[in-house]
């Protein structure tokens, strides 16, 4: 195990050492990718900066509350819809072209419809990610093998006990797998409605750094953004091993 | 076999089932499983159901167990009418253990004592003895995942007698168990069912296993099934092998096969 994690340590070090290299020797343009040792000392001193603080306070409760509606929300009408197999196969198809659907393109409308500001982010990224959520849910619920509810069924499980000592364990994983979702898409929807029309937020502040073309600001952003999301993710997926191990098969 | 607590010849009546009949559906696309079956079953007794693939023994099996409800038809177990599970007299077992993959041998044998809400202290120890009778008290905290075929099937058993039911009812439980296993499993099934005298009716397609095991056997007819006959199975008890090979078994076992090619 330690070699693997090595390795992966050492081709993070390689590929930072190159553009580290690659800018400072001016095989690349310093000025479109700028040496990470300056992306690190503009963050360090970002992260002292209050006016990024609040918007990045902002910008994680847009997304803590997109989060909170739509983890249990998209799990909840996924497994329904999971449990009644008609329902599932008569809106199946309907979903499964929602999901196609780029959400993007109707930022104006939601824009319009909830004007520009905290609403409007968070409505985005839910309708942004209900649809995956949804997916997870349905997924859960059909994991569930049909043997082990008939089984708690003879031994007289009420259906209270079966969704709580049959259903919720069984369906543990893909419900983290669900979560986990809904927060790496909830993260994505709240940047996205930002980068195209706000006032405040981390979003907001990379595009404007964009278009001023301060690109130090702009890939200390964007490393800030990667830093955080992977540390959540990770942390879902240390929850999601500690399901899966104590479920070793039938 | 003496400390068994009711005779084999005894005349109390555990199940009983009535013109029972099962269709699927409705109009011309109805499939009708099971046909006008009778049938009674005294206290203690072995019996075992066999019959042609897709007859319906398993049907039969889920009605008599409170899964599945008869399209018309009665079943009384231990003198209440079956319309649901009835767990404190009747447990089930398939094909597959369904042993809850997250839980140890033991948390599963314990299962059905939590769902009724025992206490640790009551179900612990109860579910330990019961792994012993099967032989897997060295196996107790292991998971589902960690243990063969034959041992989850043990498990299985165990978790199915945790309740004390007046009746075990058990769907193919050894067929998808390599032969060797599954005769030593019908030998250990034997020596618990002596041991509890608890009525036992067993669905399989093996006709050896069939006669090998039960008191009685019923056959059944292709779809629609019904009740074709039911064969007193006089071989004594304990049952060895040896008798597999013997006249009166094959002579038996020949008459069933008959019975079944030609319906």
């Amino acid at each position: 195990m330690w070699i693997v994690r090595t390795s992966q340590l050492l081709v993070v070090a390689i590929v930072a050492g190159l553009w580290e290299a690659a800018s400072q020797r001016g095989w690349v343009d310093p000025n479109l990718l700028p040496p990470l040792s300056k992306i690190g000392s503009v963050l360090f001193a970002l992260l002292h900066d209050d006016r990024l603080l609040s918007d990045l306070a902002l910008t994680i409760t847009e997304v803590s509350a997109a989060f909170t509606i739509v983890g249990p929300l998209g799990l909840l009408v996924g497994f329904f819809l999971g449990e009644q197999p008609p329902v599932y196969r008569a809106l199946g198809p309907v979903l499964h072209v929602l999901l196609a659907t780029p959400k993007s393109i109707f930022l104006p409308v939601f824009i319009l419809a909830f004007g520009i500001g905290f609403l409007e982010k968070v409505i985005f990224a839910v309708t942004l990610s209900f649809f995956i959520v949804l997916l997870s849910g349905i997924a859960a619920a059909q994991s569930v093998p049909a043997g082990l509810v008939t089984v708690a069924r003879s031994f007289g499980a009420t259906r209270l006990k079966l969704y709580l000592f049959i259903y919720l364990p069984a369906m543990q994983p893909l419900i983290v797998e669900g979560l986990r979702m809904a927060l790496i898409f909830s993260i994505t929807g709240v940047l996205l409605a930002e980068m195209y029309g706000s006032a405040h937020g981390v979003g907001r502040l990379i595009f404007a750094w964009g278009e001023m073309f301060r690109m130090p600001e702009l890939f200390a952003g964007v490393l800030l953004i990667v830093m955080i999301t992977v540390a959540v993710n990770e942390l879902l997926r240390v929850a999601e091993n500690v399901g899966r191990s104590r479920r070793r098969g039938f | 076999m003496n400390h068994r607590p009711t005779a084999r010849a005894g005349s109390v009546e555990i199940i009983k089932v009535e013109r029972l009949s099962k269709q699927y559906g409705s109009g011309a696309n109805s499939l009708r499983a099971l046909s006008d079956i009778s049938l009674s079953v005294s206290e203690g007794q072995f019996v075992t159901v066999v019959g042609p693939s897709g007859c319906g023994k398993s049907t039969l099996l889920l009605i008599l167990a409170g899964l599945v409800s008869p399209s018309s038809g009665d079943v009384w177990i231990d003198g209440a009418a079956v319309t649901g599970p009835l767990p404190e007299k009747i447990s089930v077992m398939f094909q597959e253990a369904w042993l809850l993959p997250w839980k140890t041998a033991v948390e599963n044998v314990e299962f059905p004592l939590m769902l009724r809400g025992a206490p640790f202290a009551i179900r612990r120890p109860r579910a330990l003895s019961l792994l012993q009778l099967v032989g897997l008290e060295g196996f107790a905290n292991r998971y589902p995942g960690e243990l063969s075929g034959g041992m989850k099937q043990r498990v299985a058993i165990a978790r199915s007698l945790v309740q004390e039911p007046r009746v075990l009812l058990m769907d193919e439980p050894f067929a998808a168990l390599d032969e060797q296993t599954r005769t030593r499993m019908g030998n250990e099934l034997l020596q618990v069912w002596e041991k509890f005298g608890r009525t036992v009716v067993f669905v399989t397609h093996g006709l050896t296993e069939a006669i090998y095991l039960a008191d009685f056997v019923f056959v059944m007819s292709a779809r629609p099934g019904r009740i074709l006959e039911r064969f007193h199975v006089e071989l004594p008890r304990p049952r060895t092998i040896e008798m597999i090979g013997n006249e009166a078994f094959g002579r038996l076992r020949n008459r069933i096969w008959h019975l079944i090619g030609g319906a």
